[in-house]
């Protein structure tokens, strides 16, 4: 703006001597103009570095000396951090100086003949905008106070009068009334335009304002909040650790005694404590069978406890499925070779790492191929058959067994179901547990009956998918 | 002379019926309640072979195998070691491998509740392929 003003006084004053005819020295008008861009420089110099550097150890130079006694004389606020304090006094010098220079290129250019007189208006309007609202009172009585001095004492010649040849009367100057009536009007001029400015001013500051606490008070508000739900969460994690500290300590608890007394039990009918009656040898079979039972019932308890407390989240890891695959074989190899039963498996040559709990899909697996076997006829045959399908692995277990009742298809997977007619072994919560580690990986588990694959349709066919880029919910 | 097992189980019973098992097979057998006195024993009877259970008050049996990776401990890295753990507790296996960053074979662990004939195959099989580098 400055740059702008000091290219418009050397236009001005040209156009003025050259087009108009106005005669008056064009030296001093350089000189003034050379001046102003010197300081202009220097304070847009402070005020950029201040703007970079945040005004961290710069020199403060002349500015603020200058300024402190402004600051007690119109007792204005203390500026809320040395930068403020520091644009502030760039500020306030600034215009003060533009306050003078135009002073005195107005002596040069005909004082009060010079139509240019009111543009002090402009700094007024400047300080109302950009310096504190005192401030631009104070620029329109200096201004007035400025251009009184000087017409003052032009008018009675203390200093010389620049007369503009050919733009006005030569003796205007003297005329009282005139100088007065220019010096009034320039005066409410000046003092009407503070008001304004300022008011103006004041209203938008005081919206601004008002947004700004606005705003911050929001973003308090949801920082506040944001720091809740983790603490609650944090809470939550806690509480899952604690619990499943808990459940690892009621597992070992719960099997101790029970592995303890099925120890002696083995021993003893195993005889290594000596000879037994067949009718002792046949109770302790039995408690024996009924222990091991109990320890399968807890296991599972405790499985469907930690799956719910959300343990898998934390066991999840790059799986090798051809790895779990062959552990689930080697499981069940045994329990096929007792009853003679082929286990057949198609598979693709390699399959993919996925993110998953391996101890948990072997647990899967182990569970659906322990399960075939259970209820194949000897001799018979079970066929694992896997797929790398585009998005996910389709698994399924197929049997050559009794097959399942239609209306038992959609219970086997809830908890504790044994069919409408109940086998007695078991707990009844395999394949809830199946079921529970399937979803926890993102992927499907149902069974058909009889095998739709099966050419003689006999048997069952149990099918889970598992998703290759499964993302589990929850912290890792 | 026969071959000598420690024994390492918090569970007195357990202890109990693991000697009456190997010492019908004719082993000789030293004991620990916790894994502080598995490491004094192990030193001061230098046995054939280690039984060790793995959730154990004091120094339990993931910390037993941890301090036996030690250079101090080099001299007895030969004993071999057959885990002891509970029932499809896969947790335990896991964290086993985790902790002690060695995979855990079928040969090197016998479930719980102990059947005899189990264990004592497992104990001969160590045992052996303890014997085969010496001969």
């Amino acid at each position: 703006m400055r740059w702008i003003a000091i290219g418009c006084v050397l236009v001005a004053s040209l156009l003025a001597t050259q087009v108009f005819n106005i005669h008056f020295s064009l030296l001093p008008i350089y000189i003034i103009v050379a001046i102003m861009a010197w300081y202009n420089l220097i304070l847009f110099i402070q005020a950029r570095d201040l703007k970079t550097e945040a005004g961290e150890s710069r020199p403060k130079g002349l500015v603020v000396p200058l300024q402190l006694p402004l600051r007690r004389l119109l007792m204005l606020p203390k500026a809320t951090s040395p930068l403020v304090a520091q644009a502030r006094a760039i500020g306030n010098l600034h215009i003060f100086l533009d306050l003078l220079v135009l002073t005195v290129l107005l002596h040069f250019t005909g004082g009060i003949e010079n139509p240019f007189i009111f543009y002090f208006v402009f700094h007024v309007i400047i300080a109302g905008i950009l310096l504190h609202y005192r401030v631009a009172y104070v620029v329109a009585s200096v201004a007035i106070l400025l251009v009184l001095l000087l017409v003052g004492l032009e008018y009675n010649g203390v200093i010389p009068h620049v007369h503009l040849e050919g733009f006005i009367f030569v003796n205007r100057y003297e005329q009282g009334t005139y100088v007065l009536g220019i010096l009034v009007a320039l005066a409410t001029c000046l003092y009407a335009a503070a008001y304004m400015v300022t008011n103006l001013s004041r209203e938008l500051r005081r919206q601004q304002r008002e947004l700004v606490s606005l705003k911050d008070s929001a973003i308090r508000e949801k920082t506040k909040d944001l720091r809740e739900a983790t603490k609650e969460l944090t809470k939550l994690e806690e509480g899952r650790k604690h619990l499943l500290r808990f459940l690892g300590v009621v597992a070992h608890d719960l099997k101790a005694p029970l592995s303890a007394v099925q120890s002696y039990l083995q021993l003893m009918t195993g005889g290594f404590a000596g000879e037994m009656t067949d009718k002792q040898k046949h109770m302790l079979e039995r408690s024996s069978t009924r222990i091991t039972e109990q320890l399968h019932l807890i296991s599972d308890l405790l499985d469907i406890s930690r799956i719910e407390a959300g343990q898998m989240i934390t066991e999840f890891e790059k799986v090798s499925l051809s790895q779990t695959v062959r552990d689930s074989l080697d499981n069940v190899r045994g329990l096929a070779k007792e009853k003679k039963i082929v286990l057949k498996v198609e598979r693709p040559r390699t399959l993919p790492q996925i993110k998953a709990s391996g101890a948990r899909l072997q647990q899967v697996m182990t569970n659906l191929l322990a399960n075939a076997i259970k209820f194949t006829p000897e001799k018979g045959v079970v066929r694992l058959r896997i797929r790398n399908r585009a998005s996910d692995i389709q698994v399924e277990v197929m049997d050559t067994g009794i097959g399942i009742a239609a209306e038992d298809l959609t219970k086997i997977f809830d908890d504790f179901y044994r069919g409408i007619e109940p086998t007695k072994e078991g707990t009844g919560l395999g394949l809830s547990i199946a079921k529970r580690i399937v979803e926890a990986h993102g992927g499907r588990i149902w069974a058909e009956s009889p095998n739709p694959d099966d050419e003689s349709a006999r048997g069952s066919r149990f099918t889970f998918t598992l998703p290759k880029n499964f993302v589990p919910v929850g912290k890792k | 002379m026969p071959e000598k097992i420690l024994v390492v189980d918090d569970d007195p019973d357990m202890r109990d019926a693991i000697t009456i098992i190997l010492e019908s097979r004719g082993y000789q057998i030293v004991t620990a309640q916790d894994g502080v006195e598995a490491l004094a024993n192990l030193k001061a009877e230098k046995p054939d072979l280690m039984m060790l259970d793995l959730l154990m008050p004091k120094m339990d049996g993931f910390a037993v195998m941890k301090e036996l990776q030690d250079a101090r401990w080099a001299k007895y890295r030969e004993i071999p070691i057959l885990i002891l753990s509970s029932v499809r507790e896969e947790a335990s296996r896991r964290r086993y491998e985790l902790e002690t960053a060695l995979t855990l074979e079928v040969d090197d662990y016998v479930e719980k509740p102990i059947a005899p004939d189990i264990l004592l195959e497992r104990v001969e099989k160590l045992l052996q392929k303890r014997k085969k580098p010496e001969s």
